[in-house]
């Protein structure tokens, strides 16, 4: 996976924290990892299809998951329920679409990827398996409501490329 | 003014709830897929639709072209994570009146839905 394809992630989610959240998510050091397990309490998940296939993974202990949706939605919540969930899921989706375009500007034209609804994972022992020898990068993200990690992992798409 | 609000995310339709109360605009009613927002407004007059693109069921630019079929006119402003000018360019053809990008400043969503409450109020 390349380098290039880190920074309209890194972008989308400082953008999502600036606009909706009225905070700056501070980025820590891109990591590579192969391993399949991903820590936090809650995983939201989104999958993009299209010259490229890649799937963006969002992990938030729930203390920062709970923040983050009481921000979001302008209301205190206190336990990891079905609001919270769904909260992370938008986020997920939000920080995944706004990649998505910032690579479809860079890719000169192709046709725009496109996103699967987003899927949320809660509990501790969990593991997402990929194909053989994929390798994730982990970027890892602090803010005043609390640290969380971000994961990517791209392949190339339908028709091979993987400019 | 009375509003439908398309998304199939329970958040995205707090916070845009939260918006239209800043402008005293409380007649709200909500539906989480394209065929419910289809259905709703040929049910009833809306003044406004904000309505997500990505849903189950059937999307919001489907949605859009089968609300235009039916020759209904209500404004349709497009909330939506689709920010591609291929995308933005589909959704203004189809019929949608404007166009909401998310992540979005709660400001610029005032903005928008004032230019049209004059004219509706």
């Amino acid at each position: 996976m390349e380098v290039k394809y880190i920074n309209p992630f890194i972008e989308s989610v400082d953008e999502l924290f600036s606009t909706m959240l009225s905070c700056e998510a501070r980025q820590g050091d891109v990591q590579v990892t192969r391993s399949m397990k991903i820590g936090g309490d809650i995983v939201a998940l989104v999958g993009l299809t299209g010259s490229r296939r890649g799937t963006v993974a969002l992990s938030f202990p729930s203390a920062t998951a709970c923040a983050v949706a009481s921000r979001f939605i302008g209301m205190e919540i206190t336990e990891c329920d079905e609001t919270v969930s769904d909260a992370m899921a938008e986020v997920a989706n939000i920080v995944a679409g706004g990649a998505k375009s910032r690579l479809w500007q860079a890719s000169q034209n192709e046709e725009p990827m496109s996103l699967s609804l987003p899927t949320i994972i809660s509990g501790s022992d969990y593991t997402i398996n990929y194909p053989a020898g994929a390798v994730w990068l982990q970027i890892p993200f602090s803010s005043e409501l609390g640290d969380f990690q971000m994961r990517l992992i791209f392949v190339p798409g339908g028709n091979g490329s993987d400019k | 003014m009375k509003v439908l609000i398309a998304d199939d995310s329970v958040t995205m339709r707090r916070i845009i709830i939260n918006v239209l109360n800043t402008l005293e605009i409380t007649d709200i009613e909500e539906v989480s897929d394209g065929q419910a927002a289809v259905e709703a407004t040929s049910a009833k007059a809306y003044d406004l639709v904000l309505m997500d693109w990505n849903m189950p069921k059937m999307n919001g630019l489907e949605a859009v072209v089968d609300i235009r079929a039916k020759g209904n006119k209500v404004p349709i402003f497009m909330v939506t994570t689709e920010s591609e000018k291929t995308r933005i360019i589909e959704a203004i053809k189809a019929g949608a009146n404007n166009y909401i990008v998310k992540p979005f400043k709660k400001e610029t969503v005032i903005e928008k839905i004032k230019s049209i409450q004059g004219a509706t109020a």
